[in-house]
């Protein structure tokens, strides 16, 4: 089957004109070898960005992505698509920074429309109080080169005018810290365009492939067991952002991380209303964080459902929570109907912030525990992850990302809530 | 999971209960019992307290794939 041509608009104007016959499957289905240089375990965001990298950036020959379903079926299909960069940890808005950077380019690089649309990201305070941290958050990024905008009532008013902040309100709204360089990316077309630039680089993508165990003798990993059989690899990465826990399981290690749920939910279309991301993150008003789909419908999203699960169905009383605050941020939004509601797994580690690190064997790598910053990270992690697998070395990004920080108490603990996973 | 059967006061909704922590289930030793775990599809056992109910503490073993409550039991005095 032929490669999905380049795309460009004399590619558009071309099939324009050669009728049905021009378009290709963006990927087309490859056949699992034997053996591999690097075994990716998860066709997701982080499994594929890191599969491309290491193809492009590295020049490894032999890379296959293993994936249990469907390409992009995971997270990266099932959070609110919302890209930032406003953390208060050096550690975490450098590293977030670097990967907001490759989101500006990332159509470019995968000559594949993401559809990144800066629209801001508007980080609510909720009473006065609540400023002067967020004054600190932005201050801190702005010492990174990193923009950041804080705006009293009357600014935020001017930037977001469709947010009555006037309403009588038990919480009223006191200003926000607005990073305009964040904003959305659509979260599907960013799976299909890292799966078709690493296909297009040779990798291959096996999709109905689940990994069941790894083989190893002392201190190395030999392959991997799948349901399609044996898999010989020099080097294994498990990028599966939501099951890690049971990947721990698989291979005897104990793992910092617990699995919860994260639901999400959108209304039916409705004409512009919301340009921005609004987010909400007190925790006795609800948390939300709401923005309005290129399509027009209201997306929503909240905290953790609270307790370990891996149902992917979301409790209702949560639900109800996130529309609350929802509508309370935008009571326009009132009477619309949510058209639909899904849940994904998280990976929740005990500080909040990601591992990128060998684990157990030298050989085997962990791209994990994203709690909620999975979908954002995804071209830096990829990058960065895809550099640690070719050189053995992890690059300065995401050496505080390593598994013994935990141990060593070096955490990066952005939210100071202690070794509770629930309450990052 | 809609519901929880408090060994006090019956079944009440899932809002009034509180989960406050998944027990040690990687060794007792200070490090593995605050830090690590090892998932299981089939078996979670937790922490909870009836927190807008009688205040009860309670130990829930339940089966995080289906949400389903496999035992409960009222605890004593434990807390954060």
């Amino acid at each position: 089957m032929a490669a999905s041509p380049r795309y460009s608009a004399w590619a558009l104007l071309r099939a324009r004109f050669a009728g049905s016959g021009y378009w290709h499957p963006l990927w087309s289905g490859r056949r699992l070898q034997e053996a591999y240089d690097v075994v990716i375990v998860g066709a997701g965001g982080h499994g594929l960005a890191t599969a491309f990298h290491l193809a492009r950036d590295h020049g490894v020959r032999r890379v296959a992505v293993l994936e249990k379903r469907l390409v992009g079926y995971g997270n990266v299909g099932r959070n609110t698509t919302i890209v930032r960069s406003n953390y208060l940890y050096p550690e975490n808005h450098y590293f977030y920074e670097d990967s907001l950077r490759r989101w500006e380019t990332l159509s470019r690089d995968l000559n594949y429309n993401v559809m990144y649309s800066p629209r801001g990201v508007v980080d609510l305070a909720i009473s006065e109080d609540e400023f002067p941290a967020l004054a600190r958050r932005g201050n801190a990024m702005r010492l990174a080169g990193i923009d950041a905008e804080l705006m009293d009532l009357a600014a935020l008013e001017r930037h977001c005018p469709e947010l009555d902040t006037r309403l009588p309100r038990r919480f009223p709204i006191a200003g926000a810290l607005v990073q305009k360089r964040g904003g959305t990316v659509r979260h599907d077309a960013v799976a299909w365009g890292y799966a078709r630039a690493a296909a297009a680089l040779g990798v291959d993508i096996i999709e109905d492939c689940e990994v069941t165990g790894v083989r190893a003798s002392t201190g190395v990993a030999h392959g991997v067991e799948t349901t399609r059989g044996y898999v010989k690899a020099d080097r294994i990465v498990f990028a599966t952002a939501g099951h890690t826990g049971m990947v721990g399981t698989m291979l005897g290690v104990p793992l910092p991380i617990e699995t919860h749920l994260l639901q999400a939910m959108v209304t039916e279309p409705i004409k512009p209303l919301l340009h921005t991301v609004l987010i909400s993150m007190f925790p006795a008003h609800g948390e939300v964080y709401v923005l309005q789909s290129d399509r027009g419908g209201i997306v929503m999203g909240g905290h953790l459902d609270g307790y370990p699960s891996f149902t992917r169905e979301g409790r209702w009383d949560r639900m109800e929570d996130v529309v609350a605050a929802a509508v309370d941020l935008l009571p326009q939004i009132a009477g619309l109907r949510i058209l639909r509601q899904w849940a994904g797994t998280n990976d929740q580690t005990m500080d909040g912030c990601p591992i990128i690190d060998r684990v157990r064997y030298d050989n085997v790598f962990l791209n994990a525990g994203w709690c909620y910053g999975g979908f954002k990270a995804i071209p830096a992690s990829g990058a960065a992850c895809a550099a640690l697998v070719a050189t053995g070395t992890a690059p300065d990004l995401i050496a505080p990302f390593k598994l013994s920080r935990f141990e060593s108490g070096h955490l990066l603990d952005e939210r100071g809530a202690g070794p509770f996973p629930v309450r990052q | 999971m809609t519901h929880i059967v408090c060994p006090f006061c019956g079944p009440r909704e899932i809002g009034e209960f509180e989960f406050h922590k998944t027990l040690p289930n990687a060794g007792l030793a200070p490090f593995a019992a605050a830090y690590l775990r090892v998932d299981s599809l089939t078996l979670s056992r937790e922490h909870w307290q009836h927190a807008r109910g009688c205040r009860g503490w309670l130990e829930v073993h339940r089966n995080p794939s289906t949400g389903a409550v496999l035992s409960i039991r009222l605890l004593g005095t434990v807390g954060p």
